[in-house]
């Protein structure tokens, strides 16, 4: 009994610990899982215009003269050349690809995603730091709230009852996939 | 009150830009002093496969989905060569792209296989030289030249 007691309690006050987390990086975890489809990270948007002949003159003047054809007010960052009669011109939140000769010009705008960006950037970790621990601890948190998540109910509607067999069906799932796709 | 704390949490958080006017290390950072030249490496390959190196130039382009891999281009030579590390161990933020940046780690060649030199279709001359002048092995080792890709095998980068 003071078992079950202290199964239910620790089950409780971790699961309200994460819960929040839980929840975003349950978010993030779908946003990620296709991320064959989009990007989940980041919006990107691309456009394409005809600025002319750009004259000649150092990187820097030609992405300067590209930008103000484009109406650009911002200074670029900067202007590189990546190869034969090809310009970037980098903005914050923007790339040219400048075909010199031609004048045509590939126009990327990129911008986070609101809220994904952030959700994702603690699930991938991309931070590193302290936050990998941070999510070990949850990881371990998990793996808590699973097991103690088990012995909760006495009976029926128990472990013993009808909990294993769910148990097993949600174990069937992975097995399955390893075994036919693996 | 708390509410009007909370959303100053939040927007300081979201509005935070990843990189301004910093400089930001990723995996191990940069430890060799000095750098060689892109167009070095490309020139003659075969002298740094396998060896440490340290590239400087500017962040041209940067994986969208992943950020497993930046390309850093010397301006003054127009070239590039990828910087590719382990998914999810460095994580090259999009924001680094038209930054100085600095990365190190093992150049590799990345296909290695190149043309596959025919000897029957060239005429030879006494030696084993083609009307052109150089001999088969010297053929053969341009095409595989021409054709092979190198790429840095990351271990470290700063980004300012």
């Amino acid at each position: 009994m003071r078992l079950r007691r202290l199964v239910v309690a620790v089950h409780r006050d971790v699961g309200y610990f994460f819960a929040g987390l839980t929840v975003l990086y349950a978010i993030s975890g779908v946003a990620v899982n296709h991320m064959a489809d989009w990007n989940p990270s980041y919006r990107l948007e691309k456009s394409q215009h005809q600025v002319g002949v750009v004259p000649e003159g150092t990187a820097a003047e030609q992405g300067r003269e590209v930008a103000r054809r484009l109406g650009i007010d911002a200074e670029p960052m900067s202007s590189v050349r990546v190869g034969p009669g090809l310009l970037k011109v980098f903005f914050e939140d923007r790339t040219l690809t400048v075909s010199l000769p031609t004048g045509e010009v590939e126009d990327e705008r990129r911008a986070r995603r609101f809220f994904l960006y952030e959700v994702n950037f603690l699930h991938l970790n991309k931070g590193k730091g302290w936050w990998t621990w941070f999510a070990d601890a949850y990881a371990v948190g998990l793996a808590l709230l699973a097991v103690t998540g088990l012995f909760i109910l006495p009976g029926r509607k128990g472990l013993s009852g009808r909990g294993k067999w769910l148990v097993g069906a949600g174990l069937l799932a992975p097995l399955l996939y390893l075994v036919f796709f693996r | 009150m708390r509410r009007v704390l909370g959303l100053m949490v939040l927007t300081a958080i979201t509005a935070m830009p990843a990189l301004a006017g910093e400089v930001k290390k990723y995996g191990a950072g940069v430890t060799l002093n000095e750098g060689v030249s892109v167009a070095e490496l490309l020139a003659a390959p075969e002298k740094f496969v396998g060896k440490k190196v340290r590239v400087d130039g500017v962040v041209t382009a940067v994986c969208a989905k992943r950020g497993c891999w930046m390309m850093i281009t010397d301006p003054e030579r127009e070239q590039g060569i990828r910087i590719k590390v382990e998914d999810g161990v460095i994580v090259f933020p999009m924001e680094a792209m038209g930054r100085k940046a600095s990365a190190e780690g093992i150049f590799e060649v990345v296909n290695p296989a190149g043309e596959k030199h025919d000897q029957a279709q060239h005429a030879t001359q006494a030696g084993g030289e083609h009307a052109s002048g150089a001999s088969c092995a010297e053929q053969e080792k341009a095409a595989k030249k021409a054709s092979a890709t190198y790429q840095i095998a990351g271990t470290g980068a700063i980004v300012y």
